[in-house]
């Protein structure tokens, strides 16, 4: 076994209970995204970017679908076992102790002897929920020319938003001063996107001390960072540019997915420098039949389209019928849509079914709930003749 | 797990396919939007179980070899059996029209000794085809048989695919292996051999031994002239076959892919076809695509007009192109207001923008990436 220089943990445990129908079976990083991919894609792809191999992935909620797509991590070249590779965290019994994780910080805690078993200098702690496109050998490099102890990678968000992330105020020299989770009223507007660097010895002595700590929430960003500002411990921001989304809402994940239709779209999955990986079914090129109209979508491998689609994403497998009409939407795999049906800015779950003569996403009384987009849960099958109005989950 | 080992003979070339066989083997020629033609023989022997195959090759090397790898993506990557590289001799003319040449395998011999399997399934490697090999495994070992020969009921003039019939007793046991060319009787639909056949591994290790040193014998006629002595059945099959000879078999079985029947055999049945996977986005279109009855592979940009055509991955198709009748290979460029009808891209052609490139139906245009400026 080779040391280490760095050891990634992925934070993948997360229900994502804001994602309402896509995460009833999945945990959120199994959730599909722009197609083909899957949220922990961008993670894994990342770290395979950046010469890390050794990567740990937290899970704990509705593990098994997220399991079986990571495998041994072949499909992100992440399979090597001289140099670390991908290894599935759960959490775990002990002789005495055991639990399940307890907060982000309580969950890397329970690792400890994972990360002792590399004994790197540094561990990097992403979370396995956002899109984004980074080499965090930069951000590594930042660390070590700052003599930090802890990093945290920011980017800048508009001042209204301020409420929805952890902000960070920092001095000319990068050092972070000031930490404030979701506040109201914020001091900058600098916003941690997620990814920490820690000295293994800075990050072991805080978990230790947050363990001890019975008022803690054991929460990266609510207890570790505040505490070790508090202490005293270098903390710098580093400033990450670059393309990066939180996908957890339904909200953000439809703006998320609808951007990647626009032309010049910042993630630029065609770099054939930096390719973002996925673990994807061998299934035939999509056929398009006679019948067929598309305009401004994305279509993957496997589909069938006899009908119209309108700024729209077909994951892999979609079968749109005959007279169906789609738009605005984002159909996520193995999707079908029987003939005649109408779906008007909805985002379809995986293996969900609409029957013939369906009008989803109508205009209706919901209109103003979550944007008026419409979510339909992964299985469910719609029966024929259905009308369901904007706004609604099912 | 069946009781065989799989051969395929992926050194065959010709002179005509335009040029599209000209720096790779029949058997690499990209086919049906992601494929290689290779895939589908190796797909169906892995879909029927065997874990040890072994793929003859010759030169030019480059593309099969890049193309195969270590066997991952067929599953191949094994402890225990997996793919296995068999290089065949030189041959002297291209295209000299053999089917399984024996002294190919005369090099490899050890690959056929060191296995401990009855049966050796061989297929040639330059034909479309999903199946299942197992039933003509149990039909092989049921009779007891020595080799098997997998046909097909064809038309002898509608369907132009196989060279050799065969004629066969009551019970299946074949009695005659004739060349098509040759045997007149006056039969419509015979029974054609699909290039596909079991046989006993010790006897082929017999034959190699016995025939391998002589100039370049071909196994099928080997076993044709010993049928007196060799208990040699017939198995038929009702799979779709396609054999690539010729521009036109590549154009025609391409755009067979466009009916859904012929789609529905070959791809969507429960046996996948597998290939190498190369993580290409999804295919996008912009508001000015029009498309229709075509089959269009991962990676694609789409901004022109295509109609009744195969497009492969990571081709670019600008604004105001029209891609008719025709087939893309991967990364082709056809730059804004370009015209394509019966032509077949080869990988990587790029078209200046307003060219027209046009074949006929009968007579397809092949573009090689030499071809053009």
């Amino acid at each position: 076994m080779k040391q280490q220089e760095c050891v990634a943990l992925l934070l993948a445990g997360g229900q994502g209970s804001r994602l309402g129908g896509l995460t009833q079976n999945r945990a959120k990083p199994a959730v599909s995204f722009c197609g083909k991919y899957r949220i922990i894609d961008f993670g894994l792809s990342n770290c395979t970017y950046s010469n890390i191999n050794t990567v740990g992935v937290l899970i704990q909620y509705k593990p098994f679908l997220l399991n079986s797509y990571i495998g041994l991590g072949s499909a992100w070249d992440l399979d090597n076992p001289f140099s670390g590779g991908v290894h599935i965290l759960p959490p775990f019994l002990g002789n005495s102790e055991g639990s399940w994780y307890n907060g982000t910080a309580n969950a890397v805690f329970q690792n400890y002897e994972f990360i002792n078993f590399y004994n790197p200098k540094y561990v990097i702690i992403l979370s396995g929920d956002h899109v984004y496109k980074m080499d965090y050998n930069l951000m590594l490099k930042f660390h070590k020319e700052k003599n930090s102890e802890i990093t945290i990678a920011t980017i800048p968000v508009p001042q209204e938003e301020t409420s929805r992330f952890g902000i960070l105020t920092a001095d000319e020299e990068a050092r972070v001063t000031d930490f404030q989770e979701k506040p109201l009223q914020s001091k900058s507007n600098l916003a941690s996107i997620g990814v920490y660097i820690f000295n293994w010895a800075t990050l072991k002595q805080a978990l230790i001390e947050d363990d001890e700590d019975f008022h803690s929430d054991n929460d990266f960003g609510k207890n570790i960072i505040p505490q070790q500002l508090q202490d005293g411990t270098k903390v710098y921001a580093y400033k990450f540019q670059g393309y990066w989304r939180d996908v957890g809402t339904i909200e953000s994940y439809y703006h998320a997915n609808m951007e990647s239709l626009s032309a010049g779209h910042f993630l630029n999955v065609f770099d054939p420098k930096f390719r973002i990986f996925s673990n994807e079914d061998t299934l035939p090129p999509h056929f398009m039949g006679s019948s067929a109209e598309i305009e401004n979508s994305l279509v993957c491998n496997g589909c069938i389209v006899h009908g119209t689609v309108i700024n729209s994403i077909l994951a892999p497998g979609v079968y749109i019928g005959k007279g169906v009409y789609i738009k605005d939407s984002i159909l996520l795999p193995y999707v079908k849509v029987r003939d005649g049906s109408i779906i008007n800015k909805t985002i379809v779950g995986e293996k969900a079914e609409v029957l013939s003569q369906c009008i989803i996403g109508a205009e209706g009384s919901h209109a103003s709930d979550q944007e008026g987009i419409t979510v339909v849960e992964d299985y469910h099958i719609i029966s024929e003749g259905s009308v369901i109005e904007a706004g609604m989950n099912v | 797990m069946p009781n065989a080992i799989g051969i395929i003979y992926a050194n065959s070339s010709t002179d005509n396919l335009q040029g599209l066989a000209l720096r790779r083997p029949i058997a690499a020629i990209p086919f049906g939007g992601r494929y290689r033609i290779l895939d589908f023989a190796l797909s169906s022997m892995v879909n029927s179980g065997i874990r040890t195959i072994g793929v003859v090759t010759s030169q030019p090397y480059r593309t099969i070899l890049d193309h195969l790898g270590a066997g991952k993506a067929w599953f191949l990557d094994r402890k225990d059996g997996g793919l296995f590289i068999l290089p065949g001799v030189m041959h002297s003319l291209a295209g000299d029209g053999h089917t399984f040449c024996v002294k190919d395998l005369r090099e490899n011999l050890h690959y056929l000794q060191k296995d401990f399997a009855d049966n050796v399934i061989i297929s040639h490697g330059d034909q479309i085809y999903n199946m299942d090999f197992k039933d003509a495994l149990n039909a092989h070992n049921d009779t007891n048989a020595e080799v098997t020969l997998i046909y097909k009921e064809c038309h002898t003039l509608g369907d132009p695919i196989h060279e050799r019939v065969i004629k066969m007793n009551e019970g299946e046991k074949v009695s005659g292996i004739l060349d098509k060319k040759v045997s007149d009787s006056g039969t419509l639909v015979q029974p054609h051999f699909t290039n596909m056949l079991i046989i006993r591994r010790q006897l082929l290790v017999d034959i190699v031994e016995q025939y391998g040193s002589f100039g370049c014998r071909d196994l099928v006629d080997i076993v044709a002239s010993n049928l007196e002595v060799l208990r040699v059945y017939g198995w038929p099959t009702c799979s779709v076959i396609g054999t690539i000879r010729t521009v036109k078999d590549y154009f025609d079985r391409s755009m067979d892919l466009l009916g859904w029947e012929v789609r529905e055999k070959l791809w969507l049945g429960e046996n996948q076809i597998h290939t190498i996977i190369v993580d290409n986005p999804p295919t996008r279109y912009t508001s000015q695509a029009k498309v229709s009855h075509s089959l269009i592979a991962s990676g694609c940009y789409i901004a022109g007009e295509v109609v009744n055509s195969i497009i492969f991955r990571g081709v670019i198709v600008e604004q105001g192109c029209k891609i008719e009748d025709s087939i893309i290979l991967p990364k082709c460029h056809i730059h804004a207001l370009a015209k394509t009808c019966y032509a077949i891209l080869d990988k990587s052609v790029s078209v200046n923008a307003e060219n027209v490139f046009r074949g006929s139906l009968n007579h397809p245009l092949v573009v090689l990436n030499t071809a053009v400026s």
